[in-house]
């Protein structure tokens, strides 16, 4: 299946700067987003988040008819999506209201297009990866839905850490990610002196999703920083 | 009020000091005055030695020479009286009005008082009695020296109960009057040393000392005044710049938005390329000036909260550095992780938000300074009792001037001279400064691998029961 679904999602971008918001349209065209709406107000963007029903909000703080804190709850109760927060407020204190009250993600202008990029496909693959049950990689294709790996006529079951530490790896598909946050995905907190085990279920992954699993060409080793997942079709 | 009765103590522990010394001191006098005017013990003793010196023979009685001098020395005379009370011997200088004979009464009268004004002193002699006569107004003699016998048993309790009720009452009235004065003193006491504190004051202007209560509730209003006013400036000048920078924000994504796009763009020149490349890279330049204004002018007006928790160092550097390789994956500036393996955990008290922007400053200065490309070198390392964070390069690196330079002189913004000429990026300012908060030390030089090195050490938070790993 392709991955492209993800770039059909509805987004609702919210900010009072018509420029800015023809600007990010414009990035998110190019990286192949199509369903794009935008609001410059409060009452513009309620208006048309109840015809447009978005899948995700990139919403400003900063707004003529009220703040994006207020809008933010006002949307949630109209159905449960990603909400991305864009604003110039940089301030630790609005950083932490942001994400306290549940937003998915909380950046400050000015921001680097291709940073937006990555994290609203995050967001997006974060909250959506239940729609897309297999990913291809490279030797094999992995099952989130179902929590196992295809490869040739083979279908190898997962482990729950396996999966918490694919999920993970799937998240950032295309980054590293490090080894503190893999420990942290499969372990919970304080994930300190995993290391060796981490290596240890690296190396049954790699064995279920690799064809040859000392020469990986989907999970790749950063030494010393951490792993990172290639996914095809990216 | 503490020192105010210190005060009180001391100055009447002062007063009994000289209420002891000043009698002895008076006595010490008297004494000494005394000895000078009665050098050979009084005229009683005079007498007693006439008498002695008087000696009588067959031709009848001598004095010996030596008193005789003595007596006309003094003025003095002498008769002897034989027991019928007449007088049998006299000195040469003896006073026309002094009578010859004595009856019993005149006897007892001499020996008490006075013949014909002379102050007279009897003394025994073998012979009679030896009456000797002083000028008059030589001496003042007692007539009736006799007291209650219940009174001179009783003087020296006497004596002692009425010192001591004399003193106690001394030592009231001192006590109490100090206390007035102490009572007005404390409260300006108190309000000073408040003022010292930075503590507002505000006194009543009541009492002895209502001037100068006056004088400091107007020091403190002064202060106050002062410090708002800093303060005032303090804030307006952090918000200046917090509202510019926040008033930049949104038209420089814009300005990065558009020309990331245009790097991107296929149906460009190779030149307009190269200009798109150069407008978003000076672009970011500004943003991370902006942040590194707002957050720079914050730490140094002590307004930028710190959000203190036990962090892994070693985990936290790793995320910077992935970070970094995730975002930046240009080839111009590789970045390598040095931290050797068995370093696996390095617990320090650190704001993560601040402590990545220091090591992500390190970062950015490495690529700010060598346009050219190079490659990084992060370190952690877990010394003794501290964590130190090492971001070096192999590019320009930096000459022993500019080192000392950048070791001696303050940073233009936190300059009070106008030193326009040697402005240099607030990357290591930033850098200082958190590292700073966190009660840490950077360190500047050259490297190993021939460009610029920063060293960040953190104090080691010793290790929590309950972490260890199952």
């Amino acid at each position: 299946m392709d991955r492209d679904y993800l770039k059909e999602k509805r987004i609702l971008l919210v900010d009072d700067e018509q420029e800015l918001l023809d600007m990010v349209c414009s990035i998110l065209k190019e990286e192949g987003y199509q369903n794009l709406c935008t609001a410059s107000c409060m009452k513009e963007a309620m208006e048309k988040a109840a015809v447009f029903s978005p899948e995700l909000a990139v919403l400003d703080v900063m707004l003529p008819d009220g703040s994006g804190f207020e809008l933010f709850e006002k949307l949630k109760q109209m159905g449960d999506f990603p909400v991305l927060f864009l604003t110039a407020c940089g301030e630790d204190e609005d950083k932490f209201r942001g994400l306290g009250l549940g937003a998915d993600d909380y950046m400050v202008k000015p921001f680097l297009p291709r940073e937006l990029i990555l994290r609203i496909g995050a967001i997006l693959r974060r909250s959506y990866k239940n729609e897309e049950p297999q990913v291809k990689l490279a030797d094999s294709i992995v099952d989130f839905s179902r929590a196992e790996v295809r490869r040739g006529s083979q279908t190898i079951p997962l482990t729950a850490k396996e999966f918490a530490l694919l999920s993970a790896l799937y998240r950032n598909a295309g980054r590293i990610v490090t080894i503190d946050a893999l420990c942290e995905a499969a372990w919970g907190d304080n994930p300190f002196g995993y290391e060796n085990s981490l290596m240890a279920h690296i190396r049954r992954i790699r064995e279920k999703i690799e064809a040859e699993p000392s020469h990986p060409k989907s999970l790749l080793t950063v030494k010393g920083l951490g792993y990172k997942l290639l996914v095809e079709g990216r | 009020m503490k020192n105010a009765l210190k005060l009180l103590r001391r100055m009447v522990l002062g007063l009994l000091g000289v209420m002891v010394l000043l009698p002895v001191v008076n006595i010490l006098i008297l004494m000494f005055t005394l000895w000078d005017v009665h050098g050979n013990g009084g005229p009683y003793s005079l007498a007693q030695e006439t008498a002695d010196a008087l000696t009588k023979d067959g031709s009848g009685y001598h004095l010996r020479t030596d008193v005789q001098e003595r007596l006309k020395e003094e003025g003095d005379w002498a008769v002897l009286l034989d027991p019928s009370g007449t007088v049998v011997w006299q000195t040469e200088n003896l006073p026309a009005e002094v009578p010859k004979t004595y009856s019993l009464t005149a006897v007892a009268q001499l020996t008490r008082g006075y013949i014909a004004d002379y102050p007279t002193f009897p003394a025994e002699d073998e012979n009679g009695l030896l009456v000797l006569g002083c000028a008059k107004d030589s001496y003042w003699k007692h007539l009736y020296p006799a007291w209650d016998y219940q009174l001179i048993s009783k003087a020296v309790p006497y004596a002692g109960i009425a010192i001591l009720i004399n003193v106690g009452v001394i030592i009231l009235i001192y006590v109490l009057t100090d206390m007035k004065i102490l009572r007005s003193v404390g409260p300006i006491m108190d309000g000073i040393q408040n003022l010292s504190m930075g503590k507002e004051v505000c006194l009543k202007k009541k009492g002895l000392l209502a001037d100068i209560a006056g004088s400091v509730n107007r020091t403190s209003e002064i202060l106050r005044e002062k410090e708002y006013r800093l303060k005032k400036k303090e804030t307006a000048r952090a918000n200046w710049i917090a509202g510019v920078s926040h008033d930049i924000r949104t038209p420089l994504s814009m300005v990065l938005g558009y020309a990331g796009q245009l790097t991107g763009s296929e149906n460009l020149s190779e030149e307009e390329h190269r200009k798109a490349e150069v407008i978003c890279r000076q672009g970011q330049r500004i943003k991370n000036l902006i942040n590194d204004l707002n957050l720079a002018s914050k730490l140094e007006y002590d307004m930028q909260p710190l959000h203190m928790e036990r962090v892994n160092a070693v985990a936290l550097i790793r995320q910077i550095v992935v970070d970094y390789m995730n975002t930046e994956p240009e080839d111009a500036y590789p970045i390598c992780w040095m931290t050797e393996e068995d370093v696996g955990v390095c617990m320090i008290q650190a704001d993560p938000g601040l402590l990545k922007r220091a090591v992500g400053n390190l970062i950015q200065n490495s690529v700010n300074h060598n346009p050219s490309g190079c490659t990084i070198y992060v370190t952690v390392e877990h010394m003794e009792d501290v964590c130190q964070i090492r971001v070096e390069d192999d590019g320009v690196g930096i000459s022993r001037e500019e080192l000392k330079r950048l070791n001696e002189t303050p940073h233009y913004m936190l300059c009070d001279e106008n030193v326009t000429g040697q402005r240099h990026g607030l990357g290591l300012l930033i850098v200082r400064q958190i590292v700073d908060a966190h009660g840490g030390e950077v360190e500047v030089g050259q490297s190993g691998y021939g460009g610029f090195l920063a060293k960040i050490r953190i104090k080691i938070q010793k290790e929590e029961a309950g972490n260890a790993p199952s």
